[in-house]
């Protein structure tokens, strides 16, 4: 699909297909709309997705369905404490008949990569994906090996299961570009899914609804959607305020600002608007923002999580050009 | 180490009030000194951790080496350590100081005894002021010793102090209370921020303690600002009562008027520099009166004095109407008048009634008598302040016909009011019958005296002369012919005696001024004036002192004293025949004939016929109009920045007309996009308006959203406010704003809306009131004084850093 320069049509093209994605996803878990568009926004901007929740709500479910609902290489990795970098990576073999080393490529090389509770990994094996989510390239023997696009890689993680588990550290952490966590379903929708679920996985019944070179194109579209100066400087601005807010020790990174507005970028593609506006950054700051920040000694003290705080300085820094007094 | 500069700079700073008592300025350096001294030694020992009770004392000592080493160097050992010698010469001195002030008046020569008195005046406040503020650290106590200071140039000298010398003081202890502030906050230490990395580069912009000190400086400025400005803007209060302080009529009777003495008293009472009220009144008819305290019935070739009145018993006014007036013919048309009159409590020792002449009933508290003969109401037991009472006046009202034809006056009366020294010079006798013609009769050469004085005599009235006494009595009339009332009186009633016309001379007020219903007699108003006596009238006022302007601002001429009103009157009716001697005795003219020559002829009298025309009523309404309209100020703002807008719309619609097309849409986008910022700012304002102002972190969307889910409102509302928020949020954000259409319409249903949630009196509100502009006109006033403190930042920026 070629990409045109006019955005519009490309927009319809790009909140179609957005649809059926979503539709298909929605297929196969209720009632997490919001959550299933945050991993779309995600997807478009071109970033790593972290699901954060307790086991059994349905975190691989929604990574398998995005990857499923997209025809496209999928890789999923279970993370346990054994597992070494190159078995994400890729390993070079010595190849007997050839008499060469051959590179044999690891999971990572892939469109959607599912890694399945990462924090169970070393940070050794952990570290090993910062460079492929990064640069999008893997590098090994001193050869480097680019990654096909779209790359995304999907990590789950479990917040309280303690034992056997290596946190992410805040560098890994900072390169996803949003953390959602899945919540539990409403009883209306574990009901449905008591249904659907009872007879078969629906996840078997599902199809490619997307292919890759679409995805791509959406992708292009989502670059070419309008960012106002005043609202760079609104994202300059919320970013800011977590620099200097006193609940917080460690603030966002220029990376989180780049990811945010490229966040919003997509959210605004998705919504069908080829320009951002102030709502977009709003609603992708948490998301986007509470992860990658260190809650101050007070702000524990006081149980203020991360979000709370962001929620706190969304509602505090003034939108900008907005004011007419 | 503050502390005692800013106390130091804060005597200075009052210490230049001082500046117009002295000629020269040699005082103030030799102060400035004794400031430096003690505020050296105050430095010193906070250095040192002195105790606190050793300074004062140490500062005494230093302050006297340094005013022996200046005064008195040559007396003492190496200059500076005093001796027996020097300490004799300090004292001796000391006292040819306080004898020259008690000789001078200011402007003071700075000769050595006045500079170390000023010198060591000022080092004891200084030493004062230190130990308060620093030692004691009651730095709002220091305003006491520097009020004692500022007070000396206020009671010294008549004018004013000026508002740039009470401004620089004020500045000095505004400097002793933020020196404090800064101490006292200093010790609360500072507030210490938890940050446990380096990537935190934006440090906070201002501490505590530096909001503290700009909203205290804040404070400082407006009080000072109100403190110099408010006065002006009370139109009762002339701006000198906040600067002056007592009446200061020599006596120092603190915040009374004394009236011991009354023609000694005159001049002092006419040049105060305070004008109090002394009494005010009202009257039946309106008119003002003469209001005759004295009668001064002996002249004994330098003075006028006064025969010690008799009052009986049996004449108590509480008892019985006053005793009919002296020679006033039954026949004699009389003009009756009432008048309540209530002396100023501040009034002290004033044991005579100023009365109407002639009174015919006086009704007042307490054991008040009159004078058979001079009608003087006096009494032994009470005094008049804050008396009020009631007097009933007959004022005689006789014709030039019948004053012509008077007779000549009864023996008694000759022999008591036309006694002259035999030293009485000559020249006085010659000009006596020089100014007049020989052969008019006595009423006609009394006019022609008072002519003499007030026309052709070429006299001056001022309040610079000296006393009246024999020579002065002929420099008056033969050489200089300046003076004031008591001059014009005093000579005019010795021509009449030397004339044969009984005489005396009456003390007490003019009429006064009018404050709105009722008259106001002010120690300026303080007057003297001869009356004369007429066989068949009684007496009679004149008037030889020039009035309004130039001369007694409230004194007015008696209409049958003027000659067009005396020679005109033939063809007025005479109501009784004037030969009846000894039954008519008038005192003044007319009401209306009083007042208005001062208020036709003199600048001095235009305030107030400016009052008597307008009742108080026409007055209140003015004053509600006018504050109406001011109250109306932001409602008109509001009105006005709202039809601006609208005109956005108007341009829009009307769009751009015979010019190019590409000109045209780049000109259209602009006016869509003027249109559409009007729209939201607009919106913005009705919101703040009717109480439900937008939140800064709320985007367009937001807002529509809050509001239709808040208020309800109705689908075309909600839609309304939708395609304004979405044009703004286009305009605002997007590429291309594309086509917005029209607002205006959309606009209006959502004000309706918007109106229609909230109560009947925001509404009123709104349109009277409007918070929008409210919060406007705020913030420009802290962008007024956020100047101020940038004004500031620039100019006092190196003291401070220095000093306190």
């Amino acid at each position: 699909m070629a990409v045109t320069h006019d955005v519009s049509p490309q927009l319809d093209d790009l909140v179609v297909t957005a649809h059926r994605i979503r539709q298909s996803i929605e297929s196969v878990i209720e009632g997490k709309s919001d959550v299933i568009l945050l991993t779309l926004t995600v997807l478009l901007a071109e970033g790593h997705l972290l699901i954060e929740d307790v086991p059994g709500v349905g975190k691989t479910m929604l990574a398998k369905a995005l990857a499923r609902s997209i025809d496209c290489p999928v890789r999923r990795v279970q993370f346990t404490p054994d597992l070494l970098p190159s078995d994400i990576t890729g390993v070079s073999a010595y190849n007997q008949q050839t008499r060469e080393f051959e590179f044999k490529p690891g999971p990572v090389f892939a469109n959607i990569v599912v890694g399945d509770e990462i924090n169970r990994a070393s940070p050794k094996t952990q570290s090993a994906l910062l460079e492929c989510m990064e640069e999008q390239q893997v590098t090994v023997d001193g050869a480097t090996y680019r990654l096909d696009s779209p790359f995304m890689v999907i990590a789950t993680q479990n917040p309280i299961e303690m034992e056997g588990t290596y946190p992410l550290p805040e560098a890994q952490r900072d390169r996803f570009t949003a953390r959602i966590a899945m919540g539990y379903p409403a009883p209306s929708a574990e009901l449905e899914m008591l249904d659907v679920h009872g007879a078969a996985s629906p996840l078997d019944k599902l199809e490619p609804v997307a292919s890759t070179e679409e995805v791509q194109a959406l992708i292009a579209a989502v670059r070419g959607v309008y960012v106002s100066q005043p609202i760079k400087k609104y994202a300059i601005d919320l970013v800011t305020a977590t620099r200097q807010s006193p609940d917080l020790r460690l603030g966002a990174s220029p990376r989180s600002t780049l990811q945010l507005v490229r966040a919003a970028r997509a959210h605004a593609a998705l919504a069908g608007r080829d320009y951002v506006i102030p709502d977009d950054l709003q609603e992708l700051c948490v998301p986007v923002l509470a992860h990658r920040l260190l809650p101050s000694i007070e702000a524990q003290g006081q149980r203020r999580p991360p979000e709370q705080v962001i929620a706190d300085l969304v509602r505090r820094v003034p939108v900008p050009e907005a004011q007419a007094r | 180490m503050r502390l005692p500069i800013a106390s130091g700079v804060a005597t200075g700073a009052v210490a230049i009030a001082l500046y117009p008592l002295f000629q020269g300025g040699a005082w103030f350096w030799s102060s400035l000194g004794a400031i430096l001294v003690v505020t050296g030694i105050g430095v010193l020992a906070g250095h040192y951790r002195l105790p606190g009770w050793l300074v004062p004392p140490a500062q005494v000592l230093a302050v006297w080496v340094y005013l022996t080493s200046v005064f008195a160097g040559d007396e003492a050992w190496a200059r500076a350590v005093p001796t027996k010698e020097s300490v004799l010469a300090l004292a001796e001195l000391l006292a040819t100081g306080f004898a020259d002030i008690q000789r001078f008046a200011a402007p003071v020569p700075d000769n050595d005894g006045i500079v170390l008195l000023t010198c060591g005046g000022v080092g004891l406040i200084a030493i004062t002021v230190d130990l308060l503020a620093a030692r004691l650290r009651r730095a709002a106590l220091t305003g006491l010793p520097l009020l004692a200071l500022f007070t000396v140039p206020a009671a010294v000298v008549a004018e004013p102090i000026s508002w740039p010398t009470f401004i620089v003081g004020a500045l000095g202890y505004l400097g002793v209370l933020v020196a404090d502030g800064r101490e006292r906050v200093s010790h609360w230490g500072r507030a210490v921020l938890v940050r446990r990395t380096s990537s935190f580069t934006v440090t906070r912009p201002s501490s505590d303690a530096g909001t503290l000190r700009l909203s205290g400086r804040r404070i400082g400025f407006t009080a000072i600002v109100l403190a110099v400005l408010l006065p002006l803007l009370l139109p009762p209060l002339e701006p000198n009562p906040l600067f002056s302080f007592g009446v200061g009529n020599g006596a120092g009777g603190g915040n009374s008027i004394s009236i011991p003495n009354p023609i000694v008293n005159l001049r002092g009472q006419l040049s105060l520099p305070e004008n109090s009220t002394v009494l005010t009144y009202t009257v039946s008819d309106g008119a003002a009166r003469y209001l005759r305290m004295y009668s001064l019935d002996v002249f004994d070739g330098e003075q006028w004095t006064m025969s010690e009145p008799r009052g009986r018993p049996e004449d108590r006014t509480s008892d019985s109407p006053m005793p009919p007036p002296p020679g006033q013919g039954a026949d004699l048309p009389v003009t009756p008048a009432t008048l309540d009159i209530t002396v100023s409590e501040q009034v002290r020792r004033l044991s005579f009634l100023p009365l109407p002449y002639p009174a015919s009933k006086v009704t007042v508290e307490g054991d008040w008598r009159p004078d058979r003969d001079t009608l003087m109401v006096f009494s032994t037991r009470n005094t008049a302040g804050g008396l009020t009472y009631q007097v009933v006046t007959a004022e005689p009202e006789p014709t030039a016909e019948r004053l012509k034809a008077a007779d000549p006056a009864a023996p008694a009366i000759r022999e008591r009011y036309l006694g002259l020294p035999e030293s009485l010079p000559e020249e006085i006798r010659e000009l006596a019958t020089r100014v007049t013609k020989r052969d008019s009769s006595q009423y006609e050469q009394a006019i022609q005296l008072q002519e003499f004085f007030t026309e052709k005599g070429g006299f001056t009235y001022s309040l610079a002369t000296q006393g009246h006494d024999g020579p002065a009595l002929t420099d008056f009339l033969i050489r200089n012919r300046t003076g004031y009332c008591e001059q014009f009186a005093a000579s005019m009633a010795v021509l009449a005696r030397v004339l044969g016309i009984p005489s005396r001379v009456a003390i007490g007020y003019t009429g006064g001024g009018s404050l709105s219903d009722q008259w106001q007699v002010r120690t300026h108003d303080s007057h003297a004036w001869p009356e004369l006596y007429f066989e068949g009238t009684g007496w009679l006022r004149f008037e030889p002192t020039p009035t309004g302007g130039a001369g007694q601002g409230s004194a007015t001429v008696p209409s049958y004293t003027r000659p067009e009103v005396a020679s005109a009157t033939p063809d007025e009716p005479i109501t009784a025949p004037s030969a009846d001697p000894g039954d008519s005795d008038p005192t003044g003219g007319t009401a209306a004939g009083r007042r208005d020559r001062t208020l036709d002829l003199d600048s001095g009298g235009l305030p107030i016929a400016l009052d008597e025309g307008m009742p108080p009523a026409a007055r209140i309404g003015i004053g509600v109009v006018i504050a109406l309209l001011v109250a109306l100020i932001p409602a008109m703002i509001r009105w006005q920045l709202r039809a601006r807008r609208d005109r956005h719309h108007t341009r829009q619609v009307k769009g751009p007309d015979g010019e190019d097309p590409a000109g045209a849409t780049a000109l259209g986008a602009i006016r869509r996009e003027s249109a559409v910022r009007a729209s939201w700012a607009e919106l913005d304002d009705a919101l703040c308006d009717y109480g439900m102002s937008r939140q800064a972190s709320e985007s367009p969307r937001a807002l529509a959203r809050r509001l239709t889910e808040q208020y309800g409102f109705e689908p075309e509302a909600a839609a309304a406010l939708g395609r304004i928020t979405s044009a703004v949020e286009r305009m605002l954000y997007a590429r291309a704003p594309g086509e917005t259409g029209t607002l205006r319409a959309d606009l209006r249903s959502v004000r309706r809306a918007l109106a229609a949630t909230v109560t009947r009196g925001r509404r009123i509100r709104a349109v009277l009131l409007p918070p929008s502009t409210l919060l406007r006109m705020r913030g420009l006033g802290g962008r007024v004084l956020d100047g101020f403190d940038r004004l500031e930042n620039i100019q006092l920026r190196r003291p401070t850093g220095k000093g306190a």
